[in-house]
């Protein structure tokens, strides 16, 4: 004798808005220290106070055409020529903060998310957008709809994250690699 | 649980086109094994990326990209991943009478939402794709593939073999909402309304098992004065675009993100007995939310 369950359930939720307040949903994954072994595992790095003159600043903003909110810059020169940066970019409503490995090259190595405050959590599922980062250069298209693409709950994010990192690699391009 | 005395990685990278997480623990008898936990995660995210740069379709130099150039002239040989990938979706394609279909990219590609390379002129369905003998696929006619609706599950999937096959005794992955947990510990999932996008109150809870949800209410937008999202109906050729979420749970990843597609799909059909039926072949069960 066979089981009968039902397989589908409808759930009918009220087409007003809960006003009940929605909590940020938040995590931390990574501090500085965590992020730098992750991306540059048993390299010595070494911590550059740099801050970009307003003249490295509008090129920058020229360059990638994405403008520069804050001209401090959070890096660390690892051994091989290769670079560490920390930055933030705002997410739907919060700041993302998230690291970068580029290589001697000028290519990113990796990417972590340190901190994730959004009020727009990520559990909506999203059709795909290409977010493979790795190896790109400056001057690879960076467009959303074109080689990189974003559906859904997080486009905002995601398009800011991708933004951020074209301003890092044309950073790196315009004063790190001198 | 104490957590002092468990050893947990957590991790988020952006990757698959959303933030994916993933969560590796080892109990406490096993304490300061960091080192073991971050190798596997880092082979989780290495799994995910390998199939990522398979079978996007944003990615010109991906082997899908390569299948969608080239199958319709001759045969394309692919890896053994993308093989698996597309058989599935073909096998489930058959058994939902093309209520699953990857096949609607040039649809997608019309309305702005993938790459207007994807566009092709008379697009058929999933029945002109041909798997061959030898890892190859070919194309009765011009077609596009997306493999939207099924690889980020697949890539779930891996990613957790990968986190087992490194000694994990439990954890998750989490890609944007394609998630699949393992081990002994149960993960609590939020539910959005998928009117307004904001948290419900109430939450489920998945143990060694997967969940994948569906909703246009992300990518819903205007095209030629009619209202357009990435869940397209390939029987009638038109998107979703009411305020419904369809959550599917299953034992693996990629069967329950082809499936919310599937369900998606038959809601305005009369015939729910071959939905049902579907549902339960594969151990699976859904629950759809309307506003």
């Amino acid at each position: 004798m066979k089981h009968v369950r039902t397989a589908i359930q409808w759930i009918a939720l009220p087409a007003i808005a809960i006003t009940a307040p929605c909590p940020a949903w938040t995590a931390t994954y990574l501090s500085v220290e965590q992020a730098q072994q992750a991306i540059f595992p048993g390299v010595q790095l070494v911590k550059w106070e740099l801050q970009l003159t307003p003249e490295q600043r509008q090129a920058v903003e020229k360059s990638c055409g994405i403008k520069v909110r804050n001209p401090k810059l959070a890096a660390w020169k690892a051994s091989e020529g290769a670079w560490f940066l920390v930055d933030e970019v705002i997410g739907k409503h919060e700041f993302i903060t998230y690291a970068v490995g580029i290589t001697a090259d000028g290519a990113v190595k990796q990417i972590e998310v340190m901190d994730y405050r959004e009020n727009y959590g990520s559990e909506v599922r999203q059709s795909q957008w290409r977010s493979q980062f790795v190896g790109k250069r400056r001057g690879d298209q960076f467009k959303l709809d074109g080689d990189i693409k974003s559906i859904s709950g997080a486009t905002l994010s995601c398009r800011h994250i991708m933004e951020g990192v074209k301003r890092l690699l044309a950073t790196y391009e315009l004063v790190l690699r001198k | 649980m104490n957590s002092c005395c468990v050893s947990e990685v957590r991790r988020c990278r952006p990757l698959l086109g959303t933030f994916v997480e993933v969560c590796a623990w080892m109990p406490a008898s096993s304490c300061n094994r960091t080192e073991m936990l971050n190798r596997a995660v880092a082979n989780a995210f290495a799994s995910m990326e390998r199939i990522e740069s398979l079978m996007s379709v944003h990615d010109p130099a991906s082997e899908l990209s390569l299948v969608n150039r080239q199958a319709a002239e001759r045969p394309v040989r692919v890896s053994a991943e993308t093989f698996e990938v597309l058989r599935r979706g073909l096998d489930l394609a058959r058994e939902s009478s093309g209520a699953f279909d990857f096949t609607v990219a040039p649809l997608l590609a019309l309305w702005g939402l993938l790459p207007s390379m994807l566009k092709r002129r008379c697009p058929g369905n999933w029945q002109a794709v041909r798997v061959l003998r030898g890892q190859r696929i070919q194309f009765d006619r011009p077609l596009a593939l997306d493999l939207g609706g099924i690889a980020k599950g697949y890539a779930v999937d891996r990613a957790v073999e990968a986190l087992q096959a490194a000694g994990v005794s439990s954890g998750w992955v989490n890609a944007g909402g394609d998630l699949r947990a393992f081990g002994d510990r149960p993960l609590d999932v939020g539910i959005r309304h998928p009117r307004t996008g904001q948290h419900l109150p109430s939450s489920l809870r998945i143990e060694n098992e997967a969940l994948a949800t569906s909703s246009p209410t992300f990518s819903l937008k205007r095209w030629k004065g009619a209202m357009v999202s990435h869940l397209v109906n390939p029987r009638l050729g038109c998107a979703m675009a009411s305020p419904i979420a369809v959550t599917v749970r299953a034992a693996e990843c990629w069967i329950a993100d082809a499936l919310t597609k599937a369900v998606i799909n038959s809601m305005n059909v009369s015939n729910a007995s071959q939905l049902e039926r579907m549902l339960d072949r594969h151990q699976a069960t859904a629950q759809v939310f309307s506003a």
